[in-house]
Formats: structure tokens, C-alpha cells, sequence
């Protein structure tokens, strides 16, 4: 029984039309990555992606770089990434790309466009998604790079050491991972609040406190939540003080492998239950 | 693959609110108009149609399709919907293109395609333009040009009219009339009736989620036997047609045209009627130019089975 | 020959005078904030705090709890100036909450259904509909804000000893300023930032935004700079130290650190220009669209 079922279930993926599904994926990327990045709306996700950029080569030019400045910088770094990219850049950034991909088009009165259209709802979700995350990482992860660039590259020929040594390209290695793993992360997360939601944003804050008091929680709640995963990849890490005392969380100690995998596990589970429900989106734009 | 577009004892809640209830259809090929009052149920009825909104109960096939396979269902169906908004910053054509991309066609087909279809919705030069900056009667085109553009079966148009301007309308009606013609599948909800009666085969009058009527105009008007039928006649001496009729006592009203060449008369037995009329024409007394029924169109049956104020008579 | 009837006749009877007509928009608005289910629950929410601050006050001035309680430790349940300033901040939180949640229902349904142009063709002028607006958010934070931190410091008074009232009549005074302070540019950041960005959905999250984004671009600006000025883009921290000192709290900052009040009631000055300069650039009866 079990094995007719199975043989039926592969006899349907055979029959499905693979090569159509990624010419639509690859159009609706295309649409949604234009409107996303080619847009005067997009600008403040420049903004929160590169005002870090900004302040750092602004200090690169006016402020004195002696050899001794160059841990601290390594803090202050990795405390961009810790405290500003991860719960500040990346949250907000990715509460308004992925939000609008479909809330968006419900309140602009235009998602009918697309669910008229001959692609399966799953692969508009997920094509969606797709371009959010090319949105997001393009924005974030080019700029964690430029930070970390310029941060060093102000202290001369050690700091070109520095960026090019194991060391050095390991720590941007772990920064490109954590923002890439975030931008999932949360654009799946979003995703999903935004079909639940008619308003995601006050469902969006409450995962800004359930990540505060996420530490607190037991271990096995504690896997619910993006920040953990993240903390554990973390190359340098780094104390909260003051205001953002509140944003740090300490959890039990996981590898960086396994943190990783965990977060892409969540990833797909939140994005397997989005795809269920787009299956039953009905289009009622008079209740938005 | 069947010909016909089914509704299986269709019934839709919003909450409590009740969008259709228990509609079952059978729709055969040709212009169908969805007739009813704001609020009846007939956008409700493209939406379920479409797959829009899901069904409470009951089943919904077109042509048997499923709009649950979006891939193979929207191949064949074409929806210019009643929602006046698009994607931001969109250029007409490239709306157009970009959906006809979604089918899989390769960008020259498609390219093709598009001007096709912005030409028999004639857009003009519009096409080139942002769709913000378009006129209601322009977005409307530029949706049907959307609707029409990879040659669906089935069409669906929800009031396609509002917005026009009487020479767009009566292009439209053409445009209509012509892919009708062409085997096409018309679903059309107006309330320009006097415009639509013109090309539809039938009419389905629906009124607070109701099914009230549904098939050929001609047939629905002698249906309602309760309304006596008004035909006019067109004759050298009216008056005295007139009074023959109520000699034999068989009309119930008769009221003379306004250029005193024909009169309106109003007979509860449209058969017996016409066979009365048949020997005053071979008495000679009067001469008969022509005889046309006069309120079996969809805007007399609305009248009828509906009423001005929307609800059911 | 043609015979015109002149039957119509413009109203001349009495008119109100205009500065009352802006209690219309703010009936209007109060109803359209009110309407929200979850408005009443937020509200109920932000007034839990004070329910619990209402208790620790009868803690502390009663001898027979307060010994099962503290067990000898006197510092345990000190009704002072900290203990105000945690109420304040507490309820500033709220004030937040509460205000990225109405504001947006004030001013952006009426950009994205087009309504400016019927309000503004009304004898209301935009000063008047923005008025009437912040009167609706003004008030509304009012009842989470100084109003409940007021009836704490007269239920501290009352069950008190006899001087404790004219003793602390500061931190009363630094309750009401210090909450009329940020109510009252949280009004005006709520309409503006709503203003801007037309829905409802966007305009609650960017609420948020506007105030946690430039606390962490601050942070970073004080950590790479390694300057103290940063923290001033850092709303709620430059909140706390003037509410800190306006109630006379023991200081919290190290000495050099601290940031001069000048800065902040500069840069809020500035912040409230910024925000009505947003109101001016787009409370306007027009529509525009981009062809």
C-alpha cells in the first residue's frame, strides 16, 4: 500500500513540468527583483544596509588608525553585525522586502495579477521568496563586505594582511554566512506573518521580544528562534551593554554546522506551511 | 475535455454573510451576461469561477478544469476583473508582456502576442505609457488587452463597460461580439444592459446571492407569464389595430408610438396573440409593416424578476 | 422664451467659529482609533503596568507587608525618584506601542482612500486637520502616560507620611513634563511618519523603525567614533536621561559620558521641526500620480 502510494507520488513529480516551473520562477524573480531593487521605495533599505558603510568610511578618512585600535575595531565589528545588522538592519529590511511580496500585493489591490496567472501559487510563493532573499542578500551582504573591507583597510598593510589571512577571511566568511542565514531566516519568517496577518508589523515585534527573551527560554524553545542560531556562528563574540544589554542572548553552545543546518531546517518547515497556505489565499481586498 | 462551465450547488460564506448560495450552472459555449443588482453576487460568482475565492461548498469546473491546477487552468481562462489597480510602475505593454512570459513562451512569441493584443483592445499609443498615469477607460483596455492576450477559451469580464466612452464601449461590444463568434467562452456582468443584450445567447439574472433565471433572453421573457408581454407593431392605421385587439378582448393595454406609425400593445398570451393578429393582417383593414417583441430583453426581464429596487419580484 | 427658476439658496444661518471645527476631526479620529478592538486591548495592557507599581506603592507604605516582604532590607521598596522614573519609562514603552498602532489609523487611511482632498475642500484648514488629529493621539497617550503616573504620586501621597507630597512636589512636576515631553513628539512622529508612507501595514512597522534604527546607527556612530554624541540619535536613552533629571534621579551615566540636557532638548527640537516639515510636505489636498 505504502509503496503504491509512493511509486503514485513519484510518477506525479515525474510528470510535473519542471522546465516551465523555472522559466516562471526565473520571470517572477525578475518582475519582484526589479520592483524590489530598481525602485525610489527601495531606498531605505539602502539606507539600513549602508548607513554602517557610511560611518565607517567616514572614520576611515577623518580618524587616526594606530596599530593598537585594530582588536577594538574587531569588537566594534563584530558588534555591527551582532547588534545592528542581525536586530536592527536585517530585521527591519527583511520586514519590509518580504512583508510586501504578498500583504504588499493585497494592499495595493494587485496579487490577483498574479494568482490569475498559469504558475502554481507554491511556485509564486516560493519565487517570491527567492527574490526577496536576492534582494536582501545583495543588500546586506555587500555590505557587511564593504564594512569589514573598510574597516581594516584603514590600518595600511596590516589591515590588507589582515582581510587576506586565514583569520581575517574566515571572520568575513562567518559574517557572509550569518547575514545570509538571517536574511532567511527572518524573509521566512515574514512571509509567512505577512499571509497570516493583516498587519504583520505588531507579529514582527513580538518576534523582536521573543528573540530578547528567547535566552530564558528552555533549550527546546530556544530553537525557535533566529537570533540563537546566529549567536552561535558569531567569530568574535561580544557583551551587551546598556540598551542593547537587552538585545544580547546567551544560549547553549552549538556548532556553527548545526546552528546553520537548524536554521535552514526552520527555514523549510516555515516555508513548506506558507506554501499550505497560499494553496488557500482567497483574494478579499475589501477587508484590507 | 467538456465545453461547458459547471457550477455544482455552489454556496459561499463570507463569515456570516452570505456571497452566493447553492448556484448550480451548466454554461455552454457563446456570450453569456451576469445579470443582477450591486451586491448580488455575480463578481462573488467569476471570483469562485477563477479560484479567487474557494468555494464553502459545492464543485466549480471549467471546461472541466480545476482552478486549483493554476498551470493548466489559466492556459484556458482569461479574467479581466472589476479591481482598478495594477503592480507599481509598470509600463501597459510590459504588464501585458510580463504575463504572457508567466505561460512559458519564449519573449518573441510573447512580444507578439502582446501587440496583438493591445491592438484589438486598441490602446494606441497608451500602451508605451506608466499605467498610473492611464484614464479609467484606458485601464480597462489595458486589462482586457491583459485578459485576452494568450487566446484563452473561456473569458471572463467583470462590468467591462464602466469607464468607457460610448465609442469604446461600442468597440468593445464588437471585440466581444467577434471572439463570441470565434467559438470563444464570454462570461460577461454589466450594467450597461441595454448595450450587452445586443450579443449575449443568455443571461443568468442573480440577485442577493441567488439564482433567479438563467438561458436565452427570448425563452426567460416567456418564462415570466405573469408579465404580460409588450410588442410593438408597426402598421399604417395603429388606432384601429388598436381597438380590434380590445374588441376581441385580448390586449390588456395598448399605448401609440410617439410618431403615430406604430403601436405598443401589452397581451398576457403572446401565442394566441399572434395567431389574432394573423387574420386582422388577412382582413386587409390594416397594413402590417412589422411586429417586434418589445420587453424581452435583459433590461425588461432585470425589470421584472428583480425590480429597480434590487430585490426579487 | 425660457423661465428660470431660482429656487436654490446658499446657508446663511450661523456658523460655528473655525477653531472649533477642529473638535470634529478629533471626535472623528478618537472614533476611528477607538473602533479597533485591538486598541482597547493595547490600552488594557499599558494600564497592567500601573495596576502592579499600584501595589508595590501599598507595599512600601504598609508596615505589616512590607516586613513580610522585604524581611529588614528598607532600600527594598524605597518610593523615590528611581522608583518614578522606572514608572515613566515603563509606560513611555506603552505610549510607543499604543502610538504605532493608532497613529497610522488616523492619517493613512485617508492618504490611501484619496480623503485629503474632500477633508481639505471642508472650511478646515490643514493646520486645523492635523490639530485634530494630534488632540485624538495627544489625548489618547495622556491616559496611559502622566495621567495614571499623577494618581501614583497622589496614592503615594495620601498613603504616606505627612510631608512626603511637598517634599517630592518635583517628581510630580517632572511626571507630567517629562511625559508631556514625549507624548507629545510621539504624536507628532506618529502622524508624520503615517503621513509619509500612505499604509497603514508600512506605517506601523516604520514607527518602530524610526526609533530603534537610529539607537543602533547611534551605538555605531558612539563605537566607531568613539564619541558620547552618538547616543543622541538613541531616542529612548536620551528620553531617560532627561526624565532622570527633570525627576531628580541619581545619575546613571559616567561623569564625562553624560550628555548635556541643551543636546537633547536641541535635538528633539530638531526632531519635531523634521516631523512638522513632513506633516507640511504632505497634508495637502492633492493626489498625485505618476504617469
Amino acid at each position: 500500500m505504502m509503496n503504491a502510494k509512493a511509486e503514485a507520488f513519484k510518477d506525479d513529480l515525474a510528470q510535473q513540468p519542471w522546465s516551465l516551473y523555472l522559466t516562471q520562477t526565473r520571470r517572477l524573480t525578475v518582475i519582484e527583483l526589479r520592483r524590489n531593487l530598481v525602485s525610489w521605495r527601495a531606498s531605505w533599505i539602502y539606507f539600513l544596509a549602508f548607513v554602517p558603510t557610511l560611518i565607517i568610511f567616514i572614520h576611515l578618512l577623518f580618524d587616526s588608525h594606530p596599530q593598537s585600535t585594530m582588536s577594538d575595531d574587531s569588537n566594534v565589528l563584530a558588534g555591527i553585525v551582532q547588534l545592528y545588522y542581525i536586530r536592527l538592519g536585517i530585521f527591519f529590511g527583511c520586514l519590509g522586502i518580504f512583508s510586501r511580496l504578498i500583504r504588499g500585493e493585497m494592499i495595493e489591490r494587485s496579487l490577483h495579477f498574479y494568482l490569475l496567472a498559469p504558475v502554481r501559487r507554491e511556485i509564486l510563493l516560493l519565487s517570491k521568496f527567492i527574490a526577496g532573499s536576492v534582494s536582501a542578500l545583495l543588500l546586506f551582504v555587500t555590505a557587511i563586505v564593504a564594512d569589514f573591507v573598510l574597516m581594516y583597510a584603514a590600518y595600511g598593510p596590516a589591515g590588507r594582511a589582515y582581510i587576506l589571512s586565514a583569520t581575517g577571511l574566515a571572520q568575513l566568511e562567518a559574517y557572509v554566512a550569518i547575514a545570509v542565514l538571517a536574511c532567511l531566516g527572518y524573509g521566512a519568517v515574514f512571509l509567512l506573518l505577512s499571509m497570516m496577518f493583516r498587519n504583520p508589523t505588531p507579529a514582527a515585534m513580538l518576534v523582536l521580544g521573543w528573540e530578547a527573551i528567547n535566552p530564558v527560554m528552555p533549550s527546546l524553545l530556544q530553537k525557535l528562534s533566529v537570533a540563537s542560531y546566529l549567536r552561535h556562528m558569531m567569530p568574535v563574540s561580544i557583551a551587551g551593554e546598556g540598551i542593547f544589554a537587552l538585545l544580547t542572548v546567551e544560549t547553549e553552545p552549538v556548532s556553527g554546522w548545526v546552528a546553520a543546518l537548524g536554521l535552514l531546517m526552520l527555514t523549510a518547515v516555515v516555508l513548506i506551511y506558507s506554501c499550505y497556505r497560499i494553496r488557500k489565499l482567497e483574494i478579499r481586498y475589501t477587508t484590507e | 475535455m467538456s465545453d461547458r462551465i459547471v457550477f455544482e450547488d455552489v454556496s459561499k460564506f463570507y463569515g456570516e454573510v452570505l456571497g452566493v448560495n447553492r448556484i448550480s450552472l451548466s454554461i455552454p459555449p457563446g456570450i453569456t451576461t451576469l445579470v443582477g443588482p450591486n451586491g448580488s453576487g455575480k463578481t462573488t460568482l467569476m471570483n469562485l469561477m477563477t479560484g479567487l475565492v474557494q468555494p464553502s461548498s459545492g464543485r466549480i469546473s471549467v471546461l472541466g478544469l480545476d482552478p486549483g491546477d493554476a498551470t493548466g487552468f489559466f492556459r484556458n481562462v482569461g479574467y479581466c476583473t472589476q479591481f482598478d489597480s495594477f503592480p507599481r510602475g509598470i509600463v501597459g505593454w510590459q504588464f501585458v508582456l510580463d504575463s504572457l512570459m508567466l505561460h512559458g513562451m519564449n519573449k518573441a512569441d510573447a512580444y507578439k502576442l502582446t501587440m496583438e493584443a493591445l491592438d484589438r483592445a486598441q490602446l494606441g499609443d497608451a500602451a508605451g505609457r506608466q499605467i498610473a498615469g492611464y484614464s479609467k477607460g484606458m485601464r480597462q483596455k489595458i486589462r482586457l488587452a491583459q485578459a485576452i492576450a494568450h487566446h484563452p477559451r473561456v473569458l471572463v469580464l467583470d462590468e467591462p463597460l464602466n469607464g468607457l466612452d460610448p465609442v469604446a464601449r461600442a468597440e468593445s461590444l464588437a471585440l466581444f461580439e467577434e471572439l463570441g463568434r470565434e467559438g470563444m467562452h464570454l462570461l460577461i456582468s454589466s450594467h450597461i444592459l441595454d448595450e450587452v443584450d445586443r450579443i449575449s445567447d443568455r443571461v443568468v439574472l442573480i440577485t442577493g446571492g441567488y439564482l433567479i433565471a438563467e438561458g436565452n433572453i427570448h425563452q426567460v421573457r416567456q418564462e415570466v407569464r405573469d408579465k404580460p408581454m409588450q410588442v410593438l407593431i408597426r402598421c399604417d392605421h395603429p388606432e384601429l389595430l388598436a381597438s380590434k385587439m380590445f374588441a376581441i378582448n385580448h390586449c390588456v393595454e395598448a399605448r401609440l408610438h410617439a410618431d403615430g406609425r406604430g403601436v405598443f400593445l401589452r397581451t398576457a398570451d403572446i401565442d394566441q396573440f399572434y395567431s389574432l393578429l394573423n387574420g386582422i393582417a388577412v382582413e386587409g383593414l390594416v397594413k402590417i409593416e412589422s411586429v417586434a417583441p418589445a420587453d424581452d430583453d435583459a433590461n425588461a426581464i432585470y425589470q421584472y424578476l428583480i425590480g429597480s429596487d434590487g430585490s426579487a419580484s | 422664451m425660457s423661465v428660470y427658476k431660482h429656487d436654490y439658496r446658499a446657508y446663511t444661518g450661523e456658523v460655528t467659529p473655525l477653531w472649533t471645527r477642529v473638535n470634529v476631526l478629533a471626535r472623528y479620529a478618537f472614533s476611528e482609533a477607538w473602533s479597533s478592538k485591538i486598541t482597547v486591548t493595547l490600552f488594557t495592557l499599558s494600564l497592567a503596568p500601573i495596576i502592579v507599581f499600584l501595589i508595590l506603592i501599598y507595599v512600601a507604605n504598609n508596615p505589616i507587608a512590607r516586613a513580610l516582604i522585604t524581611r529588614g532590607n528598607p532600600q527594598a521598596f524605597a518610593i523615590d525618584a528611581k522608583f518614578f522614573l522606572k514608572v515613566i519609562e515603563m509606560q513611555s514603552w506603552c505610549a510607543l506601542v499604543v502610538t504605532a498602532w493608532i497613529a497610522p489609523r488616523l492619517i493613512s487611511f485617508d492618504l490611501s482612500d484619496n480623503a485629503l482632498p474632500i477633508l481639505l475642500s471642508h472650511p478646515i484648514s490643514r493646520v486645523g486637520y492635523i490639530s485634530g488629529k494630534f488632540i485624538a493621539l495627544f489625548s489618547s497617550l495622556s491616559a496611559i502616560t502622566w495621567f495614571p503616573c499623577l494618581l501614583l504620586f497622589a496614592y503615594q501621597g495620601y498613603s504616606s507620611a505627612e510631608h512626603w507630597t511637598a517634599a517630592n512636589l518635583p517628581i510630580a512636576f517632572g511626571l507630567l513634563v517629562g511625559s508631556l515631553i514625549w507624548i507629545a513628539f510621539l504624536s507628532l512622529l506618529g502622524l508624520a511618519l503615517s503621513s509619509w508612507v500612505k499604509w497603514r501595514v508600512v506605517a506601523t512597522g516604520v514607527i518602530f523603525a524610526a526609533v530603534f534604527v537610529p539607537a543602533g546607527v547611534g551605538g555605531i556612530v558612539t563605537a566607531i567614533m568613539r564619541t558620547k554624541w552618538g547616543f543622541l540619535l538613541n531616542l529612548p536613552f536620551i528620553m531617560s536621561l532627561l526624565w532622570q533629571r527633570l525627576l531628580g534621579a541619581p545619575e546613571f551615566m559616567r561623569s564625562g559620558q553624560s550628555i548635556p540636557t541643551t543636546a537633547i532638548v536641541i535635538m528633539l527640537g530638531l526632531a519635531c521641526l523634521l516631523c512638522i516639515a513632513m506633516l507640511n510636505a504632505r497634508i495637502r489636498a492633492r493626489e498625485v500620480v505618476r504617469g
